[in-house]
């Protein structure tokens, strides 16, 4: 069934058509790569399916609804509710440990629990690093820890914004890892990426250029 | 942990992270609750170092007579009765009388009062010489002093006279002759021309063998170095004891006289000398010879019939200066007034220092003792109670214009700390949003990290308020100030508020940021 659902959708600023009437849909537990180059409109069609945005036209469905017309403050209430972030640089809150880090995001949704938040830490294998501030952390440290943070309130779908862009392919690895661990585990993956080899471990990828849909591509050889 | 306490931990350590930044911020706020609390502290204490003040500026409270003219002694010191205690810092009778110096023909207004309390009363008084302090001393009014050509250590009397009676009474016009008068026992006054003219007045009282018991002589209207002095001379005076009217005057020349009347020498012309003879002083003959004159010529003071005047010589020991009405009076004890005109015990005004918080105070003061007395009315000096309301409205608006001033600059710097505080938050605020922070969210966090600022800085501002205005107190009053108990709680809240009202378009600003745009990778 469809998870995510994009149809028609266009964002115009003036004169650009960032996205022009670009349609795609998401199946539930599906691992998809948008992929393009910079200025291709994937940061805008990230931001719109995050919830941080609005099409100027067209319809979003999530989970069956339309999400398109809400108020922002509704679509805060959905993102927060359904949809884990992954940037690409980290953004942690400098002054938190990378378990209060975690529990910020449990605050926000419904209550802190430290447990829960070091558990989420032990599966990612960072649980001994839980009392270290993010400045205390390697880079690829703290994406794991951002990992854990998108997964605590079991989001129904993992958005995630060149999540390996700051990585060292060692710690790449390692991410890609963890999200084929959350791909087992039924998770709908959508990572938006310029890199063809983060896009090559997806199931799917849609391939975005000048705001429109170029292509899709199956990935035949996705293991799971 | 709760959600609380998670927003504890939030903003303690946001706080905690930018440091050198919140303290900026705290310390504006403390110094603006220091002096804030500083201010309201003198505000509050001021009135009451301020009385303390204007004590100096001499009786802020009268007691008058109501009703009649006079009041009793003892009515005015009941009323005393009812003032708190500690508040009366002094109390001065005043009963005024009309007085003559006869030798040069002028009145002035007497006052009689109490020496050992004008001082309290009347601070001000700036005396050359000093304050009376046994009988027959005076203090005269500057302008008295002057129009008189008085000075300190001088001599002058002064003569009180009831109804109409003038000093012409006395040169004759009585039936009789004086020979007739000179009976024992009897009281003889006269008057006879001295130097230039001018009177002397004696008054002899005469034994049993209506020889000559005591004499007092007014001279105040001759010379005072030369004929002044046969009032004073006790040689001099002594001389007439005993002897029998009338008298002779032994020439001065004749130095036999006074040197040699002791010594057994000239027996015959010493027996008549002194049977009747009286040396004149050296250097006053013309006052001596007038002496003499005065007793030959004297008649008898009505028997049955009160003095109608009294004279008295007063030193002066004090010339006033205060630039006021003071001036122009004479001071002289309240005793001495009573003995020269009677009616003890009677007052016309009793000026009070009267030490109070505020004028209502005062009001409720002297509305505590109408209540109570029937003859006596308080009232304030309105002059005095007035400049201390008028200072301290003055000081009270000047307080507020400081207060609001530096509760602005407090503001300013609070606003201008924190905006760049979310401006350096952008992206926070931004990842905040992405995660689910509501606008309310970020409010309530940043509020919350305003406030616990103000807290803070309130807490150690108030603190800081009440050493400053120790000092202050000290410094410019001499004395310390009482604490205010609620000042402190006061001073926090007010501080949260004004920290919180500097955040609002900080906030505003965080809440528009747009996660979007700040947490775009490239």
């Amino acid at each position: 069934m469809k998870l995510l659902e994009i149809k028609n959708v266009s964002k115009i600023y003036g004169d650009l058509k960032a996205l022009d009437n670009v349609s795609l849909h998401v199946d539930k537990g599906e691992w998809v790569a948008i992929m393009g180059p910079s200025g291709s409109g994937k940061s805008t069609m990230m931001n719109i399916i995050g919830c941080m945005d609005k099409p100027t036209s067209g319809e979003v469905l999530l989970d069956g609804k339309d999400i398109s017309k809400e108020s922002g403050k509704a679509l805060t209430e959905i993102r927060r509710d359904k949809i884990g972030l992954i940037f690409q640089q980290f953004h942690m809150v400098n002054y938190l440990t990378a378990v209060e880090n975690i529990m910020v995001s449990q605050y926000y949704h419904s209550l802190p629990d430290e447990k829960e938040a070091l558990d989420a830490l032990e599966r990612v294998g960072l649980r001994e690093r839980a009392k270290h501030l993010p400045s205390q952390l390697s880079g690829g440290e703290q994406q794991r820890v951002c990992v854990a943070r998108a997964l605590i309130n079991h989001p129904e779908l993992i958005l995630a914004d060149e999540p390996t862009g700051n990585l060292d392919e060692a710690n790449e690895n390692i991410v890609l890892d963890l999200f084929r661990q959350l791909h087992r585990e039924g998770t709908t993956l959508i990572v938006v990426t310029h890199d063809p080899e983060v896009a090559e471990a997806a199931q799917r990828t849609i391939v975005l250029e000048h705001g429109k849909v170029a292509r899709e591509i199956i990935n035949e050889n996705f293991v799971e | 942990m709760s959600k609380r306490k998670m927003f504890l931990r939030m903003i303690t350590a946001s706080l905690l992270r930018r440091r050198s930044r919140m303290l900026i911020a705290l310390l504006s706020i403390a110094v603006g609750a220091a002096i804030l609390s500083g201010l309201v502290t003198i505000y509050y204490d001021v009135p009451r170092q301020m009385s303390a003040q204007f004590r100096n500026y001499g009786a802020n409270m009268l007691l008058l007579p109501a009703g009649e003219s006079s009041m009793t002694r003892e009515s005015a010191e009941n009323a005393l009765q009812s003032l708190p205690a500690d508040a009366l810092i002094g109390a001065t009778p005043y009963r005024y009388m009309r007085m003559d110096m006869v030798s040069r023909q002028l009145s002035f207004t007497t006052a009689g009062t109490d020496f050992e309390q004008v001082m309290k009363t009347s601070p001000y008084f700036h005396i050359e010489g000093s304050l009376p302090e046994n009988d027959r001393e005076v203090l005269l009014g500057k302008a008295v002093a002057d129009q008189l050509g008085m000075r300190v250590g001088r001599s002058m009397e002064l003569t009180w006279q009831a109804g109409a009676q003038t000093t012409a009474d006395h040169a004759g016009g009585a039936e009789g002759n004086p020979e007739q008068d000179r009976q024992p026992g009897a009281t003889l006054t006269g008057s006879a021309e001295g130097w230039q003219n001018a009177l002397i007045y004696v008054t002899v009282t005469l034994d049993d063998e209506a020889k000559i018991k005591t004499i007092a002589v007014d001279a105040s209207l001759q010379t005072e170095e030369f004929g002044g002095r046969t009032a004073t001379d006790e040689t001099f005076l002594a001389q007439f004891i005993g002897k029998s009217l009338p008298l002779t005057l032994n020439e001065a020349g004749d130095e036999s006289g006074i040197e040699n009347n002791s010594t057994a020498g000239s027996e015959s012309s010493s027996e008549s000398a002194s049977a009747s003879g009286i040396d004149a002083l050296s250097g006053a003959t013309v006052s001596s010879g007038a002496v003499v004159r005065a007793i030959n010529e004297a008649r008898a003071v009505q028997a049955g019939s009160a003095p109608v005047e009294s004279k008295r010589t007063f030193t002066v020991t004090g010339i006033l200066d205060t630039g006021g009405e003071e001036e122009d009076y004479i001071f002289m004890s309240l005793k001495d007034l009573e003995d020269m005109t009677g009616e003890p015990g009677r007052l016309d005004v009793m000026e009070l220092s009267v030490q109070a918080a505020s004028t209502e105070d005062l009001q409720k003061i002297a509305d505590d003792i109408n209540a109570g007395a029937t003859a006596v009315t308080a009232r304030l000096v309105k002059r005095v109670t007035r400049s201390e309301t008028t200072v301290l409205g003055k000081l009270q608006s000047l307080v507020y214009l400081v207060t609001v001033v530096v509760l602005l600059l407090t503001m300013i710097s609070v606003s201008t700390t924190m905006m760049a505080v979310v401006t350096e938050r952008r992206r926070e605020i931004g990842l905040r949003k992405a995660l689910g922070a509501s606008d309310n969210s970020i409010r309530t966090e940043f509020l919350g990290e305003g406030l616990f600022l103000g807290l803070l800085g309130g807490l150690l501002g108030g603190l800081l308020g009440f050493v400053f205005a120790q000092v202050i107190s000290v410094n410019v009053f001499g004395s310390p100030i009482t604490l205010q108990p609620l000042l402190l709680p006061a001073t926090i809240a007010v501080s949260m508020i004004i920290a919180a009202v500097s955040c609002l378009l900080p906030i505003r600003s965080a809440v528009a940021v747009d996660p979007a745009l700040v947490l775009k990778g490239e």
